[in-house]
């Protein structure tokens, strides 16, 4: 008996079973309601049909998203090491830039992932089950992006594994004391971490869908579902072992973003230099984490409709509840972060506030991140928005907007306005940061939409257990 | 097991352990005597001849590119007619307790047995760590691999590399000149006296502002001027320890 | 199943394959993969070990000593010559770029003759061979014709043996016409210091050992005279002399390089320098500080010259002038140096006769730390006998059938309203010995190439000297690069073509020769001075050494009569003449040579164009000083593009509000706006030159500076200044720390 077990009602797992089902049409309102339950098949042929059942406006998006992708993200990239940094926009002093905004955006948008598969499982919350695949699956994509980034930020990209420490000819180590170094074994730990996770979680998954399905993809299925044969050994197992990886996985939602604004913070900058920052940049992380979960699933209920069923007002409804919480919580720690530079008498970080929310450029910038991230958030406590999608999907771009911004503010503030003040230069991005920015979200978009046609994107397990009566 | 850790991190513990720096053979030190520096850039133009400097032509100027090891930085105060104009060289400062040798992570800045801040070109990957926690704004990069126009490439210095893009680099103290002089004073079986080595912004200065010498040798000159009454060193509450002492500006204040 | 056939088949065919592949990799190899470019290196040459010769730089016209560091015949860098007295071991930002002279890619590499009119600036190449028969063919025909008067030769201003190479020349061909100019030829100094102290060479302005340096007008630590020996005595000054730290105060309308550095700044109406330092002169007289005889006749001279009466005139404080002249006459000893700036005037002549008034009657002449008499040089000094007004006025004339010009380049020095270009298109045949294509040499028939100062042989008598006769020899570093010759060759080759007197006086094969020879003439001459030195070549080997010659031992510290009659006619109570009226052009110009282009000689030195300007920190371009105070009232903002016309010309040039100027004043420095000069130089900025009348003074024949003025209409583009500061401002973080002066003890 496990210590789960007491929480067994009549012999079923005491979860709530019924969801509200106001944001379903008609049809399917008048369905759920003859049927308490949905059986197993169904929910295995919801799914199958999600990833088979492709119309011409797939490949059509598909073939837009892979040409933006490949014009926007690889030439410039593949132009930018051909000639040098310099077709960027970065100066002595600002030498990062949007890249390395971008770096710290993306591995923020990973945490909410894990956040939502590893510690919303420990706590037991039902509704993550819907969503937590495609967090999941957004985390490993945005740190792939994010691990791309930092490469393309590096002036000498084909040398870049010389940050991990191998043995080589020249006898030297790389420098652990560098945040940089943090850094490599931070997002190279969650990275793999995630990988794993996500396809621990995938295995039974497959396993149901295998042998619905014919061709290459019976193949794929068979050879990573490992032989899978759903026992109850198999899946007491399962369980332990998924329960033990969330407990060990919990800890880098915290610890990855505060070793990534550490790269800053250990720096003496004016405005980077700032103890706050581990704390900030977590909150941060996720808050834009879940947002872009909420864009994502917003996107997934409109493309897919077979996965939208599962994906209701119950869930917007929680996950906006979170994001106003986190909004809370990061406009605390602006508050905090901005008091602390003024009352810290020390004329460079004065200056660099001044600069940040005074400087003709930066005020409006600093005045929409105010209020995408503080201002429209509150709207998240009326439940009306909360549980229409289209405002929080509204309110989401928006949020994540702000916190791109806020990521943004703090590099193009701080560094220009370094020590000495003859060395203050501006810094304008260049054409080739803008395209590369661009071209990540749409090599997120298709990574994704592979993804989607190939591996489920709902949970079907987590769904099984919460939707059925069995 | 403890033994084990103990080997594996002796080489980390040895920074630790007072007095490590003070055991080097030679502390280079500038000291630059402001009241006689007039901004006149001679020690600029010394420096891109000596090291290979680039010129990066006006548009990357415009995009502060330029590279200037060493530059006159220029403060002004006051209006017309009580304006007081200020000139300090600013140069790598070689500090003891360097930020951006903490910040690279492939060490390709470290702190060599002279007190210098030795950047290895070879090994730098370009992640900018370095340029970004330099509260001086000493760094430069190489933005693209700069071409000579032929014939100018005739004069670029054997004893220096010449970068290729993708590469920080920064004021070395001439190295170069400060290795031949070491050889030298070991062919002929003696330490460097004083004088021997010259950085070719030091040698240039006109007027005689700068001082380049040993600050561990207490019969240096750089020894005397550093106990003068004007010395101070830049950022110095930064805690960046560096070695390059300025000595004060003899100047009436602003009548404010 | 391989077959042996095929296996050796396999085997040949990669081998061969091999050995046309490396063959094919060696023979698409760049040049610049041999490491070392000899296979038998000269004697002196070892791969990897650096010679140093000694030689002189011709950067300006102080004539520094340098050392060039050469490794397998490539100059490498150029250092200060140590042992020269001038510049002891220092150098310039200037002479630091003097490198890039020789390795521009834009050198002129053989001969070349015109084809096209002078305006297409089409040449076609040649051979040494027939440009120099052209070019005698044509000294030919004067001779015939009798006409050897219009043969002129114009050059920058040399001291050394080139001069006198140049000198015997024109003698022995028959005519007059040799004219030296340089924009900045410190002529209205010679003649200032002629009239009132009769010296013929400059002295030396001892300001290392002074303890009040007064500077009207010099921006001597930057481009003034000496500016290294300058530096170097500033540094001396300050903080070289333990327990005394001497005072700069610049009277100046624009703080200038030097200004910066001054304890104080006197921002004197401009064209008032003169009156202010009688207005000192004659408060040293009324309070008793002068002790000569002749005080009453002084009193009686000076006396409308009372600091009250000034005031208003030169825009100072009263009370300031009485305390400054006490504190001048007090110094013991003191200096008063008049500067480029104030020589530039209308009147500048005056000026500087003024300030001379102030030395004397403060008794710093002929004392340390003052202004001290340099001996006559061992060799005559070489005179151009007339100035560039002859040249202009006998070209208009009809008068010039030839001009040779050698070094310089009048097309772009001159203003355009001098009428230099029509000058120029009235002469018939015009030979440029130049190394770059500049203005002049663009409008030439015949180009012949000559060395850079690092390939050549030369040699420079140093004026100012520092107190003793000093030398300094010019020898090659590295071979010549390209097809060059040097410019005593071209003329010893010229003259041997011509025949006659000609060959028969000028003997020698080529220019080292002579310049040898000559030298042979000196160490006889003076041999009594150098004991230890029997035999010529030793004494040539350590001249050579050592960089120069220069005998400290033989200090003839001439005593200076200051000539107190001569001077009477050059005082004058009105301020220097600006042209065009006050209404309708509100602004003084004051122009100024710009420490990297000088007088835009080095406009074509990347390295010079990239070194942000001390004063503004702008590279690649020209700009507009203007007062900020004024710029307000005006509406102009920084950078943006101003239209400033004078009733001679007008510019378009980007603004920068500059603090250090008067509100009546704006400037704009010398050295951008050349039309060709290569692609560094070529079509950047503007020359502010073509904004002067096309007068010259009588007295030096030379054209003044600061002699109009302007008027400032703000276009509505921006204009392009790039600069390289941020903000020059410390808000208080304490970056260039300053103790004041009365705690301040030497250390």
């Amino acid at each position: 008996m496990s210590p789960f077990d007491k929480l067994r009602v009549n012999g079923k797992p005491g979860y709530q079973t019924s969801p509200l089902i106001l944001s379903l049409s008609k049809d399917e309102q008048r369905y759920f309601q003859l049927n308490k339950n949905i059986s197993y098949k169904e929910i295995n042929d919801d799914v199958i049909d999600a990833m088979t059942r492709t119309g011409p406006l797939y490949y059509v998006v598909l073939a837009i998203v892979t040409i933006l992708t490949l014009l926007l993200f690889f030439l410039p990239w593949i132009y930018q090491i051909k000639v040098g940094q310099g077709v960027t926009g970065l100066n002595n002093p600002s030498y990062w830039g949007v890249y390395l905004v971008n770096f710290v955006f993306w591995v923020g948008v990973a945490h909410a992932g894990t956040l939502i598969s590893a510690m919303l499982y420990i706590t037991r919350t039902q509704w993550r089950r819907s969503v937590h695949r495609s967090a999941e699956t957004m985390t490993f994509f945005a740190l792939i992006i994010a691990v791309s980034f930092i490469m393309v930020h590096m002036g000498r990209v084909w040398n870049f594994y010389w940050v991990l420490p191998y043995p080589n000819q020249r006898t030297i180590w790389t420098n652990f004391i560098s945040p940089l170094m943090f850094d490599v074994f931070a997002i190279g730990t969650y990275f793999l971490s995630s990988l794993i996770f996500l396809y621990f979680g995938l295995i039974p998954d497959i396993a149901a869908i295998r042998h619905r399905s014919a061709g290459w993809r019976r193949r794929l299925y068979v050879m990573l579902s490992l032989g899978w044969r759903g026992t109850d050994r198999e899946w007491y197992i399962r369980d332990k072992a998924y329960m033990l990886f969330s407990v060990l996985i919990m800890p880098l939602v915290v610890s990855v973003h505060s070793i990534v604004s550490w790269d800053f913070a250990l720096g003496i900058v004016p405005g980077l230099h700032k103890t706050v920052f581990a704390p900030y940049f977590v909150t941060g992380a996720l808050y834009s984490g879940f947002a872009g979960v909420v864009l994502l699933i917003s996107i997934l209920r409109r493309v897919q409709q077979s996965s939208a069923k599962y994906i209701t007002e119950r869930h917007y409804d929680r996950i906006g509840i979170t994001l106003l919480a986190l909004s809370l919580l990061w406009s605390y720690l602006t508050i905090l972060e901005i008091v602390m530079g003024l009352t810290s008498h020390s004329s460079f970080e004065l200056e660099h506030l001044r600069y940040k929310l005074l400087n003709p450029g930066f005020a409006g910038l600093t005045a929409l991140m105010i209020f995408s991230n503080t201002i429209l958030p509150l709207s998240l406590s009326i439940r009306k928005v909360r549980v229409s999608i289209t405002c929080q999907f509204i309110i989401s771009i928006f949020i994540l907007t702000g916190m791109w911004l806020e990521r943004f503010l703090i590099f193009g503030t701080s560094l220009p306005r370094k020590f000495l003040p003859y060395a203050w230069h501006d810094y304008h991005p260049g054409w080739v940061e803008i395209a590369i920015t661009a071209g990540s979200f749409f090599l997120f978009i298709l990574m994704f939409m592979i993804f989607m046609k190939i591996f489920p994107v709902i949970s079907i397990t987590e769904v099984k257990e919460e939707w059925t009566d069995s | 097991m403890s033994r084990f850790l103990d080997k594996l991190f002796a080489r980390f513990n040895i920074y630790r352990e007072p007095g490590y720096y003070g055991k080097y053979d030679y502390k280079w030190t500038i000291v630059i005597d402001l009241d006689k520096c007039d901004g006149c850039e001679a020690c600029v133009i010394a420096c891109h001849a000596e090291n290979n400097l680039p010129i990066v032509g006006e548009e990357e100027c415009s995009k502060n590119r330029a590279f200037n090891w060493i530059r006159i930085e220029r403060y002004v105060e006051g209006e017309y007619p009580d304006v007081r104009v200020k000139f300090i060289p600013i140069l790598c400062q070689q500090c003891g307790k360097a930020r951006c040798e903490v910040g690279c992570p492939t060490y390709a800045t470290y702190h060599n047995q002279d007190g210098l801040n030795v950047q290895v070109y070879n090994r730098c990957i370009g992640t900018f760590t370095c340029a970004t926690y330099c509260p001086y704004d000493v760094r430069h990069f190489n933005w693209f691999s700069y071409k000579w126009e032929a014939p100018l490439e005739q004069q670029l210095n054997p004893d220096v590399t010449v970068r290729e893009k993708g590469v920080m680099e920064k004021c070395t103290f001439c190295i170069q000149r400060i290795r031949a002089g070491k050889d030298h004073a070991k062919d002929e079986g003696r330490e460097v006296t004083d004088g021997d080595i010259q950085p070719a912004c030091v040698q240039t200065c006109p007027t005689g502002a700068m001082t380049f010498g040993d600050l561990n040798d207490p019969e240096s000159r750089v020894s005397q001027l550093a106990k003068s009454e004007r010395r101070y060193r830049l950022f110095e509450d930064l805690n960046t320890d560096p070695s390059v002492i300025y000595l004060k500006r003899v100047m009436k204040q602003t009548k404010q | 199943m391989l077959k042996r056939r095929d296996f050796l088949k396999a085997l040949g065919l990669g081998g061969v394959g091999t050995g046309l592949g490396f063959m094919l990799g060696e023979s698409i190899k760049t040049p610049a993969t041999n490491l070392i470019p000899y296979v038998v290196p000269p004697e002196d040459i070892v791969p990897g070990v650096a010679n140093w010769y000694s030689s002189l730089c011709t950067q300006c016209n102080a004539g520094c000593g340098i050392i060039v560091r050469v490794l397998e015949g490539r100059a490498k860098k150029i250092e200060g010559n140590p042992h020269h007295p001038v510049n002891q071991g220092r150098l310039c930002a200037m002479g630091q770029a003097g490198l890039q002279a020789l390795y521009n890619p834009d050198r002129i590499k053989t001969p070349l003759i015109r084809k096209g009119s002078r305006q297409s600036e089409e040449f076609r190449a040649i051979t040494w061979e027939e440009a120099l028969s052209v070019l005698a063919e044509n000294l030919m025909k004067l001779k015939i014709a009798s006409n050897t008067e219009k043969l002129f030769l114009l050059s920058s201003v040399i001291r050394g043996h080139m001069g006198h190479l140049f000198e015997t020349f024109m003698q022995n061909f028959g005519s007059p016409n040799y004219i030296q100019y340089d924009l900045f030829q410190h002529k209205e100094l010679i003649f200032a210091n002629k009239v009132s102290m009769g010296i013929n060479i400059l002295p030396y302005y001892d300001i290392g050992n002074t303890n009040l340096l007064l500077s009207f007008g010099a921006d001597f630590l930057n481009t003034w005279l000496s500016p290294v020996n300058h530096s170097l005595g500033y540094g001396h000054m300050r903080q070289g002399r333990h327990g005394s730290r001497g005072r700069l105060v610049q009277i100046e309308p624009r703080l200038s390089l030097s200004g910066a550095n001054a304890d104080e700044w006197i921002p004197v109406r401009p064209g008032t320098e003169g009156i202010l330092a009688l207005g000192l002169a004659y408060t040293i007289i009324e309070e008793g500080y002068y002790k000569g005889q002749d005080i009453n006749e002084w009193n009686k001279i000076l006396s409308p010259y009372k600091p009250e009466m000034i005031s208003e005139l030169t825009n100072t404080d009263n009370e300031r002038i009485r305390t400054l002249a006490r504190e001048f006459a007090s110094a013991r000893p003191g200096l008063a140096i008049a500067g480029e700036n104030a020589a530039s005037y209308t009147d500048g002549v005056n000026h500087i006769i003024a300030v001379n008034i102030l030395n004397h009657l403060a008794d710093n002449i002929g004392k340390t730390g003052g202004v001290i008499s340099n001996p006559e040089a061992p060799i005559k000094k070489t005179q151009s006998l007339k100035d560039i007004d002859a040249l202009l006025r006998n070209a208009r004339a009809g008068e010039v059938e030839t001009l040779i010009t050698y070094n310089t380049n009048p097309v772009f020095t001159l203003p355009h309203n001098s009428k230099i270009q029509e000058a120029l298109e009235n002469i018939p045949f015009v030979v440029s010995l130049s190394c770059f294509m500049d203005e002049t040499t663009a409008h030439a028939d015949l180009i012949l190439p000559t060395h850079t100062s690092l390939e050549d042989w030369g040699d420079d008598i140093t004026e100012p000297a520092t107190g003793y006769n000093t030398a300094t020899i010019m020898q090659p570093a590295v071979s010549p690069l390209y097809d060059s010759r040097n410019a005593g060759d071209i003329l010893l080759s010229t003259a041997k073509r011509l025949g006659n007197r000609l060959q028969k006086n000028m003997p020698w094969d080529n220019f080292r020769d002579f310049f040898i020879e000559s030298w042979k003439t000196i160490y006889e001459k003076q041999r009594h001075t150098y004991a230890g030195e029997p035999v010529f070549e030793d004494f040539w080997n350590k001249v050579l050494t050592q960089g120069g010659w220069w005998d400290q031992e033989k200090r003839t510290h001439q005593s200076i009569h200051f000539i107190k009659d001569n001077v009477k006619r050059f005082i004058s109570s009105s301020p220097s003449l600006f042209q065009g009226n006050e209404d309708e052009f509100p602004f003084y110009l004051i122009l100024y040579a710009h420490s990297g282009y000088y007088d835009g000689r080095h406009a074509n030195l990347p390295w010079l164009q990239e070194m942000p300007d001390p004063m503004t920190s702008v590279v690649w371009g020209t700009w507009i000083e203007i007062n900020p105070q004024t710029a307000g009232k005006m509406g102009i903002r920084e950078g943006d593009l101003l239209l400033v016309e004078s009733p001679y010309g007008k510019l378009h040039v980007p603004a920068y509000l500059y603090p250090g100027i008067r509100p009546d004043t704006v400037s704009i420095p010398i050295g951008q706006g050349h039309k060709t000069y290569g692609r560094y130089a070529g079509n950047r900025g503007s020359n502010p030159l073509d904004l002067l009348p096309g007068i010259s003074r009588h007295e030096t024949g030379t054209i003044p500076l600061n002699s109009t003025r302007v008027k400032i209409t703000k276009s509505s583009e921006k204009g392009n200044l790039v600069k390289m500061e941020g903000i020059t401002k410390e808000f208080d973080r304490q970056i260039v720390q300053t103790i004041p002066p009365y705690e301040r003890r030497q250390n």
